[in-house]
This record gives structure tokens, sequence and C-alpha cells, in this order.
């Protein structure tokens, strides 16, 4: 986008929206009811050295002990430790890789990062700085310092609260899981102590790993930014006012409440272009902040957004929110891109980004629907990854395809094509049967297995539910489910309850396979041909009969291959244009059907509406009689192509 | 000079031309190559698909996520194809370097390649090139350190600059220039191989060095031959690849196949125009020279005895 343009939305923006830094307007809900119920109040004060990329901070948390029993002792995250070598996050890259990087990964010590607390005091109870302890719930690794827990010399009642004053400070590592710097970008994710989740009768505070992402407790953030005056800030959280400091620094105050967490970042080299959205809930500000030489993806990024923002709110709920930051990190930042925060996400792009790869706007709607599907449903990211990742993966194939088309939703170039629900399927098929869905985020074989199951797999998983109960009914059932959790800690359980309630229909069967286990589905023509009835009297044996009159005797075999049993639709055709259609419960190993016609078979097909998204090979999922080589000629055309190239390139050396 | 290369440059053409079946030779050899890699690919591709409905993907349109899928089955037809490809690419790269002598031999000495007379090249001069391929991998290695140091300061580029372009633009500068250095030392190389043809020259280090002499004198009517013809392969290659995208229709299976030979082809005979153009360069080259008086002394003066005076 033209640099005359950003200025032509934001001056469009402040005409119609008010003032770009003006004092955002709080949610209507919060002066009625809030909608989540607020254990945590965070005031935090920040000032973030650029030059350095460092970060000192203060914190003061008012807990409120809602667990309905005293609490004497508190774990908090300390994710920025992850980033030491001897961290269980970096054993864990170490062994099997993380996203964005291989097994065997080197330690660069440009990816340090630490944070520091200085100092801890509890109101009443003074300075308790000698008292934390470094713990680690899943791995007893005594040199990972992600988890540090406080004992309080006396509990602290059901229903009272507990206040901590706590000094620290951070060093931000260059870009490495979703936070740090790249040049003069600095994102600030997961960087202050933030208490454990008291859950299911006990504290939830994991250790950070290669594959886990994070879990907190709703509550509100009034956070405090200073930074030199040339800085472009953008943050999870209403703008409330901004003062210039005695030194030439600025300070920006933020609110945001009924959230979890609280992200921002900052460089000089953005570009803020505004824009607005009005749903269900009124208007929505959308900020973005567009890193030098991207901006050709500008455009692209709103108009994913507010495709997003309309969908959501029409299929699954209300976007209660008055705002959504999206961060474009620069070149050398892309690992700090493709990330969520409460109302800020992080997007994706590349200098050159073609029209038909359509990455910028996938990222953009996959962090948008985290808004929901982590945001607001808070599900654990530790334990049940696929509640958040997995079914934000499905609405990520449903919104991508109603926005962009079907089968061009990923890649859309006359020569090549890509949908959603295809992503999807190669996602699963890459690692299909080492791990079930409801795996523990840390616990998958590696970091392939966890990619392609907890996001594609999901994803397939509810593609292919959708044939049992109807894709209008998993709709419902999410939007259900969404009103129904959202500010709230659902289980998978409770998700899976939700659509069996409104499907009214029992899907264990299915679920225990597809979520609990790990058996692969994969069902086919085993055989399809037909002979003439008598066949011992035909023309071949000396018998002079007209064709026309002959009866054929067609056989069609479907064979389970898999182990994952799913009822499957078999669909006859012959070729005097009759039909037969079939449904077979898939329980046995295979099953053998046969017709008496004066037809013989033209094809045979299971799945014809290509539903089982969650098949192994849909190639052996039918049977044309008429033999048509058009796709092996096509694929040996461009393999042909490719040796004689590289022939060439070879023999240019000669 | 200008005037002779421009004629060189289309004599080049000319004689790629005139003895065509040179190139669809070493096409066909290809070719044939070409289907030997992916015969069992394609074997195992058309039980898979030719009579199943969602081939379709690949054939209206090509829906890559089937492609991957292909990939990805337990028996993929394509898992054996990266190998293949390339043991028969290298192959055909030593048949080159086999057929060059005799390809060479039709071009410098400007006679009608017959069988008996190209193999007879080819097997003469087969060991010579073989040596000259050594040197220029020697050569080729300051080439490749130059493109690892390039890389290594494009990474520092991109890790100074917030924005991307500059080292973007950098990157672009160091692939023209590494280009230009390839092509220079192909010039060089092809000038060794003709030189050592023409003359029959059997020590590969002399006809490099001779080769070196000539380039340097010639070097900018030399490159620009070459490089004219590499931009308009190029060139070639870029048109047959954007109308294999963008215009021919997904379907079209048999165009497809003759459009990508077609620019196969074109690039064997592009090729070949550099190789007779340097050849014809030198044989211009060779009949320019005006021969150097053989020595011969300076006649010295002839001091013819003065006659004694007659006695009176």
């Amino acid at each position: 986008m033209q640099l005359t343009k950003v200025f032509a939305l934001a001056a469009a923006s402040a005409i119609f929206c008010g003032p770009i830094f003006s004092q955002a307007t709080a949610p209507a809900a919060s002066v009625t009811k809030t909608l989540s119920t607020r254990i945590v109040a965070y005031q935090i004060d920040a000032k973030l050295d650029p030059a350095k990329h460092t970060i000192a901070a203060s914190e003061t948390l008012t807990y409120k002990n809602l667990t309905g029993q005293p609490q004497q002792t508190f774990p908090f995250h300390l994710y920025l430790n992850a980033f030491q070598p001897q961290s269980t996050f970096m054993t864990e890259v170490r062994r099997s890789g993380t996203r964005g990087n291989g097994p065997g990964t080197d330690w660069d010590p440009k990816h340090f990062g630490s944070i520091t607390i200085d100092k801890l005091e509890v109101a009443g109870a003074g300075d308790l700085t000698s008292k934390m302890q470094f713990v680690q719930p899943d791995d007893k690794n005594a040199d990972d310092h992600t988890v540090v827990q406080i004992t309080l010399p006396k509990p602290i009642a059901p229903g009272a609260s507990v206040e901590f004053h706590i000094a620290f400070h951070d060093v931000l590592p260059k870009v490495v899981e979703r936070t740090g710097y790249a040049h003069d970008f600095d994102m600030v994710g997961q960087w202050f102590p933030k208490v454990g989740v008291w859950w299911k009768n006990a504290w939830n505070c994991h250790q950070f790993h290669a594959n886990t992402e994070f879990f907190a407790d709703f509550g509100t953030f009034d956070v405090k930014i200073t930074v030199p005056q040339n800085e472009i800030v953008g943050a999870g959280g209403d703008l409330v006012s901004s003062a210039t400091n005695s030194d030439g620094s600025k300070t920006l105050t933020y609110h945001s409440e009924d959230v979890h967490d609280f992200s921002w970042t900052a460089s000089p080299s953005f570009t803020l272009v505004e824009d607005s959205w009005t749903g269900s809930q009124g208007p929505v500000k959308i900020s973005l902040l567009m890193s030098p030489g991207h901006e050709s993806s500008t455009q692209r990024y709103i108009t994913a957004a507010k495709g997003s923002l309309r969908l959501f709110d029409e299929w699954y709920g209300p976007y209660p929110y008055d705002r959504l930051t999206m961060v474009d990190p620069p070149h050398g930042g892309a690992d700090a891109g493709g990330m969520e925060y409460p109302t800020l996400i992080t997007l994706g792009t590349a200098v050159h980004m073609p029209k038909g790869m359509l990455e910028p706007e996938i990222v953009t709607e996959h962090e948008f629907g985290h808004q929901y599907w982590y945001g607001m449903v808070a599900t654990n990211e530790f334990e049940e990854a696929w509640l958040d990742e997995g079914i934000n993966s499905y609405t990520e194939v449903k919104v991508m395809d109603a926005l962009y088309g079907k089968s061009t939703s990923v890649l859309n170039f006359p020569f090549a094509q890509m949908g959603e629900s295809g992503l999807q399927q190669i996602g699963y098929l890459s690692d299909p049967d080492k791990d079930p869905i409801s795996r523990f985020a840390w616990q998958f074989y590696n970091s392939n297995s966890y990619g392609g199951i907890t996001y594609s797999k999901t994803a397939s998983m509810l593609l292919t539910l959708e044939k049992v109960i109807g894709e209008d009914t998993l709709r419902q059932a999410l939007h259900t489910y969404f009103m129904r959790y959202r500010f709230t800690h659902p289980t998978g359980e409770d998700f899976l309850k939700t659509i069996e309630e409104v499907s009214g229909k029992d899907l264990r069967w299915y679920f225990n396979q597809a979520v609990y286990g790990t058996q692969v589905l994969d069902y086919s023509i085993g055989d399809a041909h037909s002979d003439p009835l008598k066949w011992w009297d035909t023309p071949a044996h000396g018998a002079k009969k007209n064709d026309k009159d002959e009866i054929y005797r067609t056989y069609v075999t479907v064979v389970r291959k898999g182990d994952f049993q799913f009822p499957v639709d078999l669909d006859v055709k012959f070729d005097d244009g009759s039909t037969a259609t079939e449904h077979w419960d898939g329980q046995d190993r295979w099953i053998r059907y046969h017709y008496d016609r004066k037809a013989r078979i033209a094809s045979a097909q299971i799945d014809a509406h290509n539903q089982i998204t969650m098949d192994r090979d849909y190639f052996n999922n039918s049977f044309i009689e008429d033999t048509n080589p058009r796709a092996a000629h096509k694929l040996r055309n461009i393999w042909v192509f490719a040796s004689e190239w590289l022939s060439q390139l070879l023999a240019w050396l000669t | 000079m200008a005037e002779t290369n421009r004629g060189t440059f289309f004599s080049g053409a000319g004689l790629v031309w005139k003895w065509q079946r040179l190139v669809w030779w070493l096409f066909f050899v290809c070719l044939i190559f070409g289907f030997f890699s992916t015969h069992e690919m394609t074997e195992r591709a058309s039980s898979l698909l030719n009579n199943s409905v969602a081939a379709e993907r690949l054939v209206k349109g090509f829906d890559v996520s089937a492609f991957i899928t292909l990939q990805q089955l337990p028996d993929s037809p394509l898992e054996i194809q990266q190998h293949s490809i390339a043991h028969f690419s290298l192959v055909f790269a030593v048949f080159m370097l086999f057929a060059t002598g005799g390809i060479l031999a039709a071009y410098v000495l400007g006679e009608k390649p017959t069988t008996t007379a190209f193999f007879e090249a080819a097997g003469h001069h087969f060991w010579r090139f073989f040596r000259l391929l050594i040197y220029l991998v020697v050569v080729l290695l300051p080439i490749a350190g130059l493109a690892a140091a390039s890389n290594a300061m494009y990474t520092h580029i991109q890790d100074q600059s917030i924005s991307p372009y500059p080292g973007d633009h950098f990157a672009e500068a160091a692939v023209v220039i590494i280009l230009l250095l390839l092509i220079i030392v192909r010039v060089w190389f092809d000038m060794a191989q003709v030189i050592a043809v023409a003359d029959d020259e059997k020590k590969m280090h002399r006809a490099l060095r001779r080769a070196f002499t000539l380039f340097r004198r010639n070097f900018f009517s030399l490159i620009w031959l070459y490089l004219r013809v590499s931009i308009i392969a190029w060139l070639l290659f870029a048109l047959g690849l954007h109308i294999w995208m963008y215009h021919l229709h997904p379907q079209s299976v048999v165009a497809a196949f003759l459009l990508s030979q077609l620019m196969i082809l074109t690039w064997i005979g592009t090729r070949l125009w550099q190789r007779a153009s340097e050849a014809i360069w030198y044989r211009n080259y060779q009949a320019n020279q005006v021969p150097s008086p053989a020595w011969s002394p300076t006649p010295e003066p002839m001091y013819m005895p003065v006659a004694a005076e007659p006695q009176p």
C-alpha cells in the first residue's frame, strides 16, 4: 500500500473514529457486569531500553482467592527464562525441535532471554525475595527456572485477596518463540511474572516447553510503558493516557479487562494504519502496525481481519472488545509473527508476497480466531492444546473457505491451487498415528507430530464430524460452546459433551478413536468389476447372443484398510446411467455388494463428497472403469522436465 | 571487431541450424534419459491414479495438497524420484562430456558431422575434456567461496537493516556478479576446448593458458558473444514457463509436454549456439592472423672487395 493511502486511511479513521490516541471508551459491559470472573489485577510499570532490549519493571498483582480454600503457596511463570541453554525448553528443542527449528538446533547466544525478580514483597508479609524457590513440576530439571514458587507466612483465606509487589527486569532474546527483538523492533510477550491458575483443585503452572503455550486467569491489566519518544507502540489494551517525561521519553498507559494476558510491541519503524469495523457489539478499532517493506500486504491484512471479525460474529458469537491490534513483524523477526495475545495478534508476510499465496490472510484469520479459542474460551494450552489450536484450525478452514473459495483459500494461481481443508489434511497425514489429539502438549513424539495432530488432525476430525452431524449442527455446537464457556477454562470433555448435546447424538465411538486414539482411517474400493451372469454362456464360450440382452453381475468390494471404524457411503454408477447407493457401517474389514443388471459398472466411489478428510488415502476411494491416464501423464511431464532441466544444468559444467 | 562479432553471432546460429541433427540428437538422448528416470514413478502413479476419481484434482487445475498427499502415501509413487533423476542427470552430464569432442570437431572443422567422424572425435577428446573438468572444478572453488561470502554478507546486511530492501538488492547484485563470473569461466574453458580440438592440443594446461591469453585480449567481444545468447536462452525459457503456468489449459497434457520439450530443445540449441559461435570466432581469429614472416637475418651489407686498382 502506498504511503498516501496509509495517511488517507488514518485520516478517515481519525474523522470517523476520533483521534488516533484518544482515550478509548471502556467496554459497555464493564459498566454493568464484568464479562469474566476477575481473579487477577495487574498493575505494571515498565521501561524499555530499546538499545539493550531490556525492560525494567515493577508489578503489583492483586490476586483474589476464589479457590474455595486457603492458599499459602503461589507459583509464578517466568517464561523468558526458557531462553537459556540448560532450560527444559531448549533441551526439548535440541531433542525434538519446535516451531521453525528442527531437532539438533544449536544454541545461539543471541537468543538468550531472562526474567529476574529483584524483589518480591507481599502486602502484610514484607520482603519474601529470599523465600522464592524455582520449581520444576513437569520434569524435575533443576536448571529450568521458568516457574518460581513463593510460600507466604500465612495462608490467604477463601474470598480474600493478596497483593504481590514485584520488581523485575527482562532481557529480551533475539526473536524466538513469539517474543524478543529484531533490529529496532521489540515484541514483548510473556514478559512479566504471571501467577498460575488454580484448576481442577490444584495449581496449574507448568514449565515452559518446546511445544507449549500458555494458561492464565482472567482479570484486569493497567500497564504503563515508558519508551523513547520516537517509538511507536502497540499493545493489548486501550490507551488511557500518554505523557511526555522530563528525560524526553514518553509514558503510555494502557488498560485492559476481562483478558488473561498483556503484551505489547514497540518500534520507531512502524507505520500505523487504522481502520474500524462494526459488529453486533459495536465498533472495533483496528490498529495495524506495519513494518518497512511490507506495505503491499497492508490491505490484505485489513480485509482478512474484517472478514474474520464478521464471520466469527455471525457464526460463533460476538466479539466483545472495542479494539484489535495487529502487528506485522519486520523481516528477520518472523519468529515473533503468527502469535496471539488478548486483543493483540502478530502477523506474517514477505516483501514480495504473491497475491496468489494467501499466507498474510491465513495468519491474520488464524490469530484473530484465537481471540475466541484461547482469548475468551481460555482453555489450558499446556494440557489440551487442541482446544485452541485445533478448533481454531477448523474455524480457519471454514472462514478462509468462505472468504477466499474452497479450493483456493491457500494457493490461488492459474497453475496451482490449494484449499484450507487440503492444507489441514496434509498437515495431519505428515505424521498421523504417533500421538492422540488429547495428549499434553509437551509429551508429543516431536514438534512435527505436535503440529500435525494438534492443529491439523483436530481440524480434519471436526471436518469429518460434519459428515456425521452436519455442518450446520457443528457450527451451532461451536456457537453454544463459545457462548457457554467464554471467559472460563473449559476442558476437552466440555467441548465434546457440548457437541453431543447440540447434535443429540452419542458420539463416543467417534471421539474415542479420533480424539483419544491413534487409529488411522482408510477405506478403499478393493475390487469393482462386472461379469456376465451366465459367464459360461457367452460368445467366448461359443454362445451366440445379443450383447444388449446380457445380464451382468457387478461386484463392488469396499475394504477397511485402517483400524479406524467409520460409516461410509458407496455410490455405484453403471454404463446405462443407472446408479446404486449403499451405506456401510464400516465395522467389518470389508464388505462386498453385487448387482445383477443389463449394464456394466462405470464407477464406484466411497465418500463422493470428500467429507471424510481424515481418510489417509483418498486416491483409493474410487474406481472408474474407463482408464484416464491424464493425471499420471501430467505428473510425468513435470518430472521429465525437471529431470531434463537438471541434466542441462549439470551438462553446463562439461 | 564489432562487425566481426555480429557476424560470428549469426554465423553461430546458422551453423547450429545447418547441423541441427546435433541438437536433435542431444535432445532425444536427454528426453530418453528423462523418461527412464521417471519411468517407475509413472508406472506407480498410473496404478494409483488412472482409475481414481481423486486424480481429477491433479488434472482440473493442480491441487498442491493432492500432490503432497501422493508423496505422503506409504507407497508413494514420488518418493523414488529424486535419486533416480539425480542419477540420470549425472549420466547425461558424462554423456555430454563425451559428446563435446564430436560437436566441437564438427563446428571447428566445419565439416559434416558423420557418425564415424563424430564418435572418433568424441572418443579422441574425452579424457582431455575430463582433465579440463578437473581444472574447472578447481577454478569454481573460489567462486563458490565468493557465493558463501556473499551469503554471509547478505545475512549481515539483513541483520543490520530494518528494511529488507538493502539485503535484497545486495543479493540481486551478488547473483548477477556470480552469474557473470560463471559465464566468464565458461567462455574461458569453452575456448580451451575449442583450442584442444582445433589444434589437437594434448596438454590441457597449455590449452587453458592459450585460451586465457586469447580471452584476455578479446574479453569484451567474447563475453558479449556469450552473454547475448545466454540472455536469449533465459528469455525463451522464462517465456515458456510463463505460457505453461499461466496460459496453458490445466488439462492440456499433450500441449504442456510439447511446450516443455520445446523449452529443453531451445535450451540445448542456445548452448550449442554459444559453442558454434566461439568455434567460428576462433576459426576467424586464426584466419585473420597474418603469419609472421620467418626470421631471416638482415642481409649484411655486402662489401664487395674493392677491386684492386688495376695495376698500371
